[in-house]
């Protein structure tokens, strides 16, 4: 089953990775070479074997006093905004999230 | 008295302890022979010179005031620009990144600096370490010191081509899929990818969070063992829910004999295509070697892990893609200006912050989460990944250590591996370990014999073995006598002490 350049928008749409049409095509050539790659992925019978989704198998969680360390983990708000494109204020400056009337605009 | 490129990290360490010269003569030197030397080699990003004088200069306060040293006081370090250093930019070689400056250290990073060690810069890198020759890095090529028509190798090919050029003692890298041990390869020094969770992620840049570590490079096995000590002896970091503790002297049983110990060869692993003939023959020397040593060879199997590569093509973009989800354009990294929506700013941002591997990779992951395909490759590969984990934990019941290539192959030309795919069968030796999460270490064995360029073998072995681990790469460095060289176009010129 190959992937059509239409396919192929779809995920970029959902990547949030804009592609001009050249792009696409490459795009395209790549993912179906690349998919074929893993083609000995469905070659195994694979029933009853359990994932490992992790290396460390017997993980357990790190639990920690809830303390807040400023001077270690906190970082000051000038700092934060230090590499942001652009800011005002306190904050993080965005365009609408709303969008325009000429596209679907929003968060998904 | 000698040139920076002879000394070991312990002979420096030692130097600047008893005063013989001073940590800001070490510094100077290591920058002098970057100066000389980088220009052809280009293997740093940024060069902080302010910060390592600041760092010698507190070193030779320390020691003035009769302070205890680190054990590597004084040693000139890189670190892969994917490490966070305050002072310095992290760009991970991408133009999303290009004005980003840390705004903390990361703990591997910490640790070395704890250590005494001299932060001599930022190494350059395949963009988000996407690569296995550094030819997708933003900002420009880094050249193999070997032969500068050749690539370094990647995705830590800056790290591996600084030690292998003499510009400093040790570095570190990343290792993924074999970011380390494939331009530890290429560049004819020693690289280990330690156990997964044996050193901290805090603070480095995210790819494949169950496949990254972080390791050295050295131009000996016990520069490479001095740096896994300042690595770990603080133990586990409490930033990083994965890190285990493995606090052990990784110096203590390094000049042991390995006799009566058994090394595993994979039959099916030397007869691979791809590998080439003096590649193989080095590598049957290695195991030769060990032989003569007093271990014993054994063949073993690992049967799944000829699927390791479709495994870890699945896997690792998957978990590229939600860990690059962050570079939104907002917080931090590149901006497209003038946007209407935050919709089209993200997607412009990504778009044009990211190279070309990048978007690759992200749009792969992208496919392979979702909804349908998830069920056909993500879940399967995880369970081969326990296929392959398996396999390992069989063969370990049977052997010490399994020696195997680390590269197929020398060092390629720039260009000369244009298809991506063809450039991910790079990793055929080293991809597996990251999917077991096993420790793995590139050891030079001089030059091929055809290609006149530096070969290596690799060990692995089981799970926080990675003492052990050290021991046989000794064994192999000290039958080869191969204490990684520097590469003679660049060997003393520059960095005189």
């Amino acid at each position: 089953m190959a992937l059509s350049r239409e396919d192929v928008q779809g995920i970029a749409d959902y990547a949030r990775i804009a592609l001009t049409d050249e792009e696409l095509d490459e795009m395209t050539a790549y993912m179906n070479e690349a998919v074929d790659l893993l083609e000995p992925i469905r070659q195994y019978d694979l029933d009853g074997v359990d994932p490992t989704f992790h290396p460390i198998g017997d993980l357990s969680n790190v639990m920690g006093e809830d303390i807040i360390d400023d001077s270690v983990r906190a970082l000051p708000i000038d700092v934060a905004l230090k590499n942001a494109g652009s800011t005002r204020d306190r904050y993080f400056r965005v365009p609408s999230i709303l969008g325009t009337d000429e596209d679907e605009g929003g968060i998904a | 008295m000698a040139n920076i490129d002879q000394l070991s990290a312990a002979r420096i360490a030692a130097g600047v302890a008893t005063g013989e010269f001073s940590a800001t003569e070490v510094a100077k030197a290591s920058l002098d022979a970057i100066e000389v030397r980088d220009e052809k080699v280009q293997a740093f990003l940024q060069v902080s010179s302010d910060l390592a004088l600041a760092a010698a200069a507190e070193t030779d306060r320390r020691r003035a005031a009769g302070e205890k040293l680190g054990p590597l006081a004084g040693v000139p370090v890189a670190f892969k620009d994917n490490m966070h250093l305050v002072g310095t930019r992290t760009t991970c070689a991408s133009k999303m990144l290009e004005n980003y400056e840390s705004t903390f250290t990361a703990t591997c990073v910490q640790r070395m600096l704890d250590a005494g060690a001299t932060p001599m810069g930022k190494a350059n890198m395949d963009e988000f370490a996407f690569g296995s020759s550094t030819e997708s890095s933003a900002f420009h090529r880094t050249n193999n010191p070997w032969d500068t028509e050749r690539v370094p190798g990647g995705s830590s090919g800056g790290s591996a081509a600084a030690v292998a050029a003499g510009e400093v003692t040790i570095s570190l890298g990343s290792d993924t899929g074999g970011s380390i041990r494939q331009p530890a390869s290429l560049c004819g020094v020693v690289g280990m990818k330690p156990t997964y969770g044996a050193v901290s992620r805090y603070g480095v840049v995210a790819f494949g969070s169950s496949l990254d570590q972080v390791g050295p490079f050295g131009r000996s096995v016990e520069d490479v063992a001095l740096a896994m000590n300042a690595l770990t002896a603080a133990g586990r970091d409490p930033y990083d829910s994965t890190s285990q503790p493995c606090a052990v002297d990784f110096l203590e049983h390094l000049e042991d004999s390995v006799e009566g110990m058994r090394v595993g060869v994979v039959p099916a692993l030397m007869e691979a295509a791809g590998l080439t003939a003096e590649v193989r023959t080095a590598v049957e020397g290695a195991a030769k070697a060990l032989e003569n040593a007093g271990a014993e060879l054994v063949e073993v199997d690992l049967p799944n892990i000829k699927s390791a590569i479709a495994a870890y093509y699945v896997i690792a973009p998957c978990e590229a893609f939600s860990n690059l989800a962050r570079f939104d354009g907002v917080r931090y990294g590149y901006q497209e200006e003038g946007c209407l929506s935050l919709a089209e700013q993200t997607s412009k941002s990504r778009a044009h912050g990211f190279g070309e591997e990048a978007k690759r990779r992200q749009m792969l992951g992208a496919y392979l989460l979702s909804s349908g395909v998830y069920d056909k490759y993500y879940y399967p590969a995880q369970q081969v990944r326990t296929l392959i984990t398996q396999d390992y934990k069989r063969a370990y019941e049977q052997c010490d250590v399994i020696l195997m290539p680390a590269s197929p192959r020398t060092a390629f030309k720039f260009g000369e591996m244009s298809d991506p795919t063809q450039m991910y069968a790079s990793d055929m030796f080293t991809i597996s370990n990251n999917i077991a999460g096993n420790g793995g270490i590139s050891v030079p064995l001089g030059l091929g014999a055809e290609s006149h360029l530096p070969v290596s073998v690799q060990l692995q072995g089981p799970a926080f073995s990675d003492r052990k681990l050290l021991r046989f790469a000794r064994a192999v460095e000290k039958s080869f006598s191969a204490r990684g060289a520097v590469a003679p176009e660049f060997a003393g010129k520059g960095g005189e002490l």
